[in-house]
C-alpha cells in the first residue's frame, strides 16, 4: 500500500489495492470509465488532443517534450492515408529509473486505457508497448491484462459496441539500454539492430515500418485518462506553470527509504530526500545528487533545495529527465561514481556515430585511469574538451549527450575533488573506494 | 539501375560559403557542395549508397530562415531553398576536427605497411586537419588484423571506422545484404553472417568504397604503393558490358589493379570481379628461353624455310619445331605472298578488335576479296541482373554495326576449312576458335595470325604480336551501343606494331604485283 501523500494524488492509487492489476478491480475503482465517455460522447479524436495539450503534461521519459503537441505532428488523416501507430515506450532502461515497471506490474489497465484513448486521439489502428527485455514480470502482466481487456470487449474490434478498432500488441525487448531511443526502438520493433535512425524524418512523418506512429513513455500515456476524465484545467493546477502534473519520482541510491514516489511537479529535491526517502542513509552527509537519471548531470548537495520541475532544474544546470533522483553519500568518491556510470554508456553505444562509439569508451578509460590512481593533472581538461566533442546534438541520436553530460557536469560542479584525485591519484578524505569493494567481491566469486 | 545523376531537374538556389549556388533538392547537401568544388569530408556517405549519417565528419554550418545557424551532418541533409551553408565556419571545422580525433582514438595507424596509405581518406583529412598529436595515451582496439572474408577480401578490424559503406553495399547494390556490423559500441566489427565467406561477383567493389585500409583485395595486398601506379582511363573488356574503368600500371610494366570509374550511364561506381581481376590476358609472360611460342609474342615468327611442324631441322637455324623468329618486315612480306597466292582466302577476327582495327581488316578484306567474320563465342555463364552481360565480346555491337558477321567457333572452323589462306586478327583469337579446332584443320589452308600469342599449329604460316587492350587507342560500342575509348595504359612490348598499321601494311603489300612484296616499306 502506497503511503499517504500530503498532496492529491492519482498516479499511484490503485496500486495498493489487492489484485489491483484485475480488470474487475480496475473497473471497480473508476476504470474506462475516461475511455466509456470518449467513445460514447463521443468525442473528436482532435478534442482529446487538444485537452492534452491544454494540459500542459510533458513526456515523462527523459526529454520532457509537450506530449499533445507531439500528437499534433502526426498528419492530418484526410492527406495522408496510411496506417498510423502508437508504440509506447517501457524500455525502461535509464539507471536509476523504476517507475514505469510499477504502472506496468500494479496498474496494467490503466496504461492500457491510456493506450486506447491515445490511439484514438491519434487515429491509430494498434499500439506497440515495447517493454525492457528484463521487466519479464511486467510483459506477463500486462499480457495477461490485454487478454483480459481483449475478452471483455476493450481491445479489438467494435470497442466498447462502438466503431473504434484497436489492437494492442507486447514486444518484448532484448536488454540493449539504446532500444529505448525512440527510433533504436522503431528498429527493434521492426526485427532490426536497434540502431537510431538520422532525424529527420521524425517518427510522425516516417516510424514504424514507414508509417506515421507516435511514441509515448508509460507515464505519459497513464496520465491521459485522468485529463480526459478531469479537465486540462485540474492537470494545471497541479505543479508549476512550465510543468504540470504529479510525476513518478523513483529514489534510489544512499537513502533511507529508496522508492517510487508520487510527487507534484515543483516540489524541492530535499523534501523527496527528507520527507520520503528518510533523508540520507546511516546519518550520513549528503554529497551529490541525479535529479532524473544517470544521465543528467550531477548536482551538488548545495542544490538540494532546487524545486523539482523542469525549468528549475534546468537553471540549476541539470535536467529532470526521468524523475529518477540517485543520492551519493559522503563516502563515495565522485570519480568512480561517473566511472560506473560512464562504464554503462561504453557498453550501451550502439557503435554508428563516431563521436559516441570511441567517446564514451575514452571517456571510460580515462575515468578508469583516474579511479585507479593513475591519473595526470591535465585529465580533467581532457574528460571536459571530449566531453565537450560528444555533445550537444552531434550525432544521431541523444545516447552520446547522455554519456557527455555527467562528465561535464562532474568536472564542472566538482571540479577540485576530480583535480585532486587526477593529480594525487589517492580518493578524497573519508571515501571508500567502491572499486575495491568490487574487486574484492570479484576475488571471493 | 538508374542514374543518380541530377541533370535535367528543378534546382534551388542556396548560398554556399557565400556565393549563391543553384543545388538540387532531391540531393542530400553534401552532393551540392561537391558539386560545387566545396570539399566536405566523408567516410560512411557514398553517392551510391543510401546515407545513414552516422560517421559525422561531413558536419557542416547551416542556417535557414531566423534559426540561430546549426552544425549538421551534410549528407543527412536535405537542401531546401535559401539555406546559407558554411562549410568552413570555425564551428563545423572544430566539429569535424573532434569527429576526426575520435575515430584516429582507436585507428591502429599502420599506414607505413597499409595498402591504402596514399589513397586513404582518413590519412588524407587527417593530413590536411593538421593535427600532428593525438591525445589518447589510452589502449588502442586490439582485434583481428588479418580476417579472410572470401576468395576476394580481406578485413584488418582494427583499421576499420564502421562506417558501414560495405554493409550498404551488399543491401543496395547486389541485394544479398552479405555483411552485418556485429557486435555493440566500440566493440563492433564487420562480420559476415555466421562467419561465411562472401560470395558473388561484386566482393572486390567494397574495397574501393572502404575509406581506409579495413578491407583490401587478397590480390592486391602488398604489391604496390599507390602513389606508384599510373593511372589511366579506360573500359573493361570482359564482357560486352564494357564498364568504365581505370587501369593502374606500376612503373610502366605491370598492370596491378583495374578499377571502377563513375559512369551514369553503364556502371555507375562498380565493376564485377571477372573484370577486376582480368590480368590473363595482359599479364602473358614472355616466352621461356629458346621458344617462341607459348609466351607473349614480340615480334613475328614464321614456318621455317626447311620445317614442317613437330620436327625441327638440327643445325638450319631453325627453330626445333619449325617456327624460327623473324622481324616485322619479312612476315609481312611472307604473309603477304601467302595472300597473293592464294585463291580463297578468309578473314576472321577477334571480337576485342576495335572499330579502327575492323575498319582496316575490312580494308584488308576488300584489297583481297575475302569473306570476314568474327569469331562469336557463346555467352559464358557469368551474367546477372546488375552488369556482367555474359557476352565475352566487347566490340559485338561495333562489329555488328559495321556488317561484320558473327559466326559461332565452329563455323568458324568451317569456314578455314574451305580457304586457302585464312587471317586471324586479334588479341585471343586463336583461343576463341579453339587451338584443338585449328590445329585439326584439314584442307591445307595456311594461317596468318595477328595475336598475343604464337602456337604451333600445323597451318601456321606467319604469326605477328599485336597490343593487347591497355596496350592500344581505339573504340569499341558495348551493348547498349555506348562508345567505349581504350587509352594506352602501359606501351606494348617491343616490336609489337599497332594492328592497324600491321592491317594496313598487308593491305599495302598485296596490292602490288607478285614478287615486289618480299620488302615491305613503312
Amino acid at each position: 500500500m502506497a503511503p499517504k501523500m500530503p498532496w492529491p494524488t492519482y498516479l499511484l492509487d490503485r496500486v495498493g489495492l489487492p489484485d489491483s492489476h484485475k480488470l474487475e478491480v480496475y473497473r471497480q475503482h473508476g476504470g474506462y470509465a475516461a475511455l466509456e465517455d470518449v467513445l460514447r460522447k463521443p468525442w473528436k479524436p482532435e478534442e482529446v488532443t487538444a485537452v492534452v495539450k491544454d494540459s500542459g503534461l510533458r513526456g515523462r521519459g527523459g526529454a520532457g517534450f509537450s506530449t499533445g503537441l507531439k500528437w499534433t505532428f502526426m498528419p492530418d488523416p484526410a492527406k495522408d492515408g496510411r496506417r498510423r501507430y502508437l508504440a509506447i515506450n517501457a524500455d525502461e532502461s535509464e539507471p536509476g529509473t523504476c517507475k514505469d515497471r510499477v504502472l506496468m506490474e500494479k496498474d496494467p489497465h490503466g496504461l492500457l486505457e491510456g493506450c486506447l484513448i491515445s490511439a484514438y486521439a491519434i487515429r491509430a489502428e494498434a499500439v506497440y508497448i515495447y517493454v525492457r527485455g528484463e521487466y519479464r514480470k511486467s510483459l506477463a502482466v500486462l499480457q495477461a491484462a490485454i487478454d483480459e481487456a481483449r475478452a471483455a470487449g476493450l481491445v479489438g474490434k467494435g470497442i466498447l459496441g462502438t466503431s473504434f478498432d484497436c489492437e494492442i500488441w507486447m514486444h518484448m525487448g532484448a536488454g540493449a539500454y539504446i532500444c529505448g531511443e525512440e527510433t533504436g526502438l522503431m528498429e527493434s520493433l521492426e526485427g532490426k539492430r536497434g540502431h537510431p535512425r538520422p532525424k529527420p524524418p521524425f517518427p510522425a512523418g516516417y516510424g514504424l515500418w514507414g508509417q506515421p506512429t507516435t511514441v509515448n513513455n508509460v507515464e505519459s500515456i497513464f496520465n491521459v485518462p485522468f485529463i480526459v476524465q478531469r479537465g486540462a484545467e485540474w492537470f494545471r493546477s497541479i505543479g508549476t506553470k512550465g510543468s504540470t502534473g504529479n510525476f513518478l519520482c523513483g529514489i534510489s541510491g544512499h537513502v533511507e527509504r529508496p522508492g517510487v514516489y508520487e510527487v507534484p511537479m515543483g516540489i524541492s529535491a530535499r523534501q523527496i530526500v527528507e520527507e520520503l526517502a528518510g533523508g540520507v542513509w546511516k546519518g550520513r552527509k549528503l554529497k551529490a545528487w541525479f535529479p532524473g537519471g544517470s544521465s543528467t548531470g550531477m548536482l551538488p548537495a548545495a542544490a538540494i533545495d532546487t524545486p523539482m520541475d523542469h525549468d528549475s532544474i534546468k537553471n540549476a544546470g541539470s535536467m529532470l529527465g526521468t524523475g529518477a533522483m540517485i543520492v551519493i553519500d559522503e563516502t563515495v568518491s565522485l570519480v568512480e561514481a561517473e566511472y560506473v556510470i560512464a562504464r554503462f554508456y561504453e557498453h550501451e553505444s550502439c557503435g554508428q556515430c563516431s563521436q559516441c562509439r570511441e567517446g564514451t569508451q575514452w571517456l571510460d578509460q580515462i575515468l578508469h585511469r583516474i579511479a585507479r590512481g593513475h591519473g595526470r593533472v591535465d585529465d580533467p581538461a581532457l574528460l571536459e574538451s571530449l566531453a565537450r566533442g560528444m555533445a550537444p546534438a552531434k550525432t544521431i541520436c541523444a545516447l552520446s549527450d547522455a554519456a557527455a553530460i555527467p562528465t561535464l557536469a562532474l568536472v564542472k560542479n566538482f571540479a577540485a575533488e576530480v583535480q585532486e584525485h587526477a593529480t594525487t591519484g589517492r580518493l578524497p578524505a573519508g571515501c571508500v573506494s567502491i572499486l575495491a569493494a568490487q574487486d574484492l567481491q570479484e576475488a571471493h566469486a | 539501375m538508374t542514374t543518380p545523376e541530377s541533370t535535367g531537374k528543378p534546382t534551388v538556389k542556396i548560398q554556399l560559403n557565400g556565393s549563391e549556388v543553384e543545388a538540387d533538392p532531391s540531393q542530400p547537401l553534401i552532393r551540392a557542395c561537391h558539386d560545387h568544388g566545396v570539399d566536405v569530408p566523408m567516410y560512411c556517405y557514398h553517392p551510391g549508397l543510401h546515407p545513414v549519417g552516422s560517421c559525422r565528419i561531413c558536419q557542416v554550418e547551416v542556417k535557414q530562415g531566423e534559426a540561430p545557424p546549426r552544425v549538421v551532418a551534410a549528407c543527412r541533409t536535405s537542401v531546401a531553398p535559401g539555406m546559407v551553408v558554411d562549410t568552413e565556419s570555425p564551428k563545423a571545422h572544430e566539429t569535424r576536427r573532434e569527429c576526426l580525433e575520435f575515430l584516429l582514438k582507436n585507428h591502429p595507424l599502420d599506414c607505413p605497411i597499409c595498402d591504402k596509405a596514399g589513397e586513404c581518406d582518413l590519412q588524407d583529412y587527417a593530413f590536411q586537419e593538421g593535427q600532428g598529436e593525438g591525445r589518447s595515451s589510452e589502449p588502442r582496439r586490439k582485434l583481428h588484423k588479418r580476417r579472410s572474408l572470401g576468395d576476394v577480401i580481406v578485413l584488418d578490424e582494427e583499421r576499420c571506422i564502421l562506417c558501414s559503406r560495405c554493409v550498404r553495399f551488399f543491401e543496395d547494390v547486389t541485394g544479398t545484404a552479405q555483411l552485418a556490423v556485429t557486435g555493440l559500441g566500440a566493440r563492433s566489427v564487420i562480420d559476415t553472417f555466421m562467419g561465411r565467406p562472401l560470395t558473388g561477383n561484386y566482393q572486390g567493389n567494397v574495397a574501393d568504397i572502404c575509406p581506409v585500409g579495413a578491407l583490401t583485395l587478397k590480390r592486391f595486398r602488398f604489391q604496390a604503393r599507390v602513389w606508384n601506379l599510373t593511372k589511366t582511363v579506360s573500359h573493361c573488356a570482359e564482357c560486352s558490358r564494357g564498364c568504365a574503368i581505370t587501369v593502374e600500371v606500376l612503373r610502366r610494366k605491370q598492370v596491378k589493379r583495374f578499377r571502377p570509374r563513375f559512369d551514369p550511364n553503364v556502371n555507375q561506381y562498380w565493376m564485377c570481379d571477372t573484370g577486376r581481376f582480368a590480368f590473363d590476358h595482359v599479364e602473358i609472360p614472355a616466352c621461356e628461353p629458346g621458344e617462341l611460342t607459348g609466351g607473349r609474342l614480340t615480334d613475328a615468327v614464321q614456318r621455317g624455310a626447311h620445317g614442317v611442324a613437330g620436327q625441327g631441322v638440327a643445325g638450319s637455324g631453325v627453330g626445333a619445331r619449325g617456327l624460327e623468329a623473324v622481324d616485322v618486315d619479312r612476315a609481312l612480306g611472307r604473309a603477304a605472298d601467302a595472300l597473293t597466292g592464294a585463291a580463297a582466302r578468309a578473314i576472321v577476327l577477334s571480337p576485342f578488335v576495335t572499330q579502327e582495327e575492323a575498319g582496316a581488316a575490312l580494308e584488308l578484306a576488300r584489297t583481297l576479296g575475302a569473306e570476314v567474320c568474327f569469331v562469336s563465342p557463346p555467352p559464358n555463364g557469368l551474367q546477372d541482373d546488375l552488369l556482367h552481360t555474359g557476352d565475352p565480346c566487347p566490340n559485338r555491337k561495333g562489329l555488328e554495326t559495321l556488317g561484320v558477321p558473327g559466326l559461332g567457333a565452329d563455323d568458324v572452323r568451317a569456314r578455314l576449312a574451305k580457304a586457302g589462306v585464312a587471317v586471324l586478327v586479334g588479341e585471343r583469337v586463336q583461343e576463341l576458335i579453339g587451338l584443338e579446332r585449328l590445329a585439326a584443320l584439314t584442307g591445307g589452308v595456311r594461317l596468318i595470325v595477328l595475336d598475343l600469342v604464337a602456337h604451333d599449329l600445323p597451318g601456321l604460316e606467319v604469326a605477328l604480336g599485336v597490343p593487347c587492350h591497355v596496350e592500344k587507342q581505339g573504340h569499341w560500342l558495348n551493348v547498349d551501343g555506348l562508345r567505349r575509348d581504350l587509352a594506352i595504359a602501359r606501351s606494348a612490348p617491343a616490336g609489337v606494331e599497332p594492328l592497324t598499321r600491321l592491317l594496313g601494311q598487308l593491305a599495302g603489300a598485296v596490292g602490288r604485283p607478285a614478287g615486289a612484296t618480299a620488302e615491305v616499306r613503312r
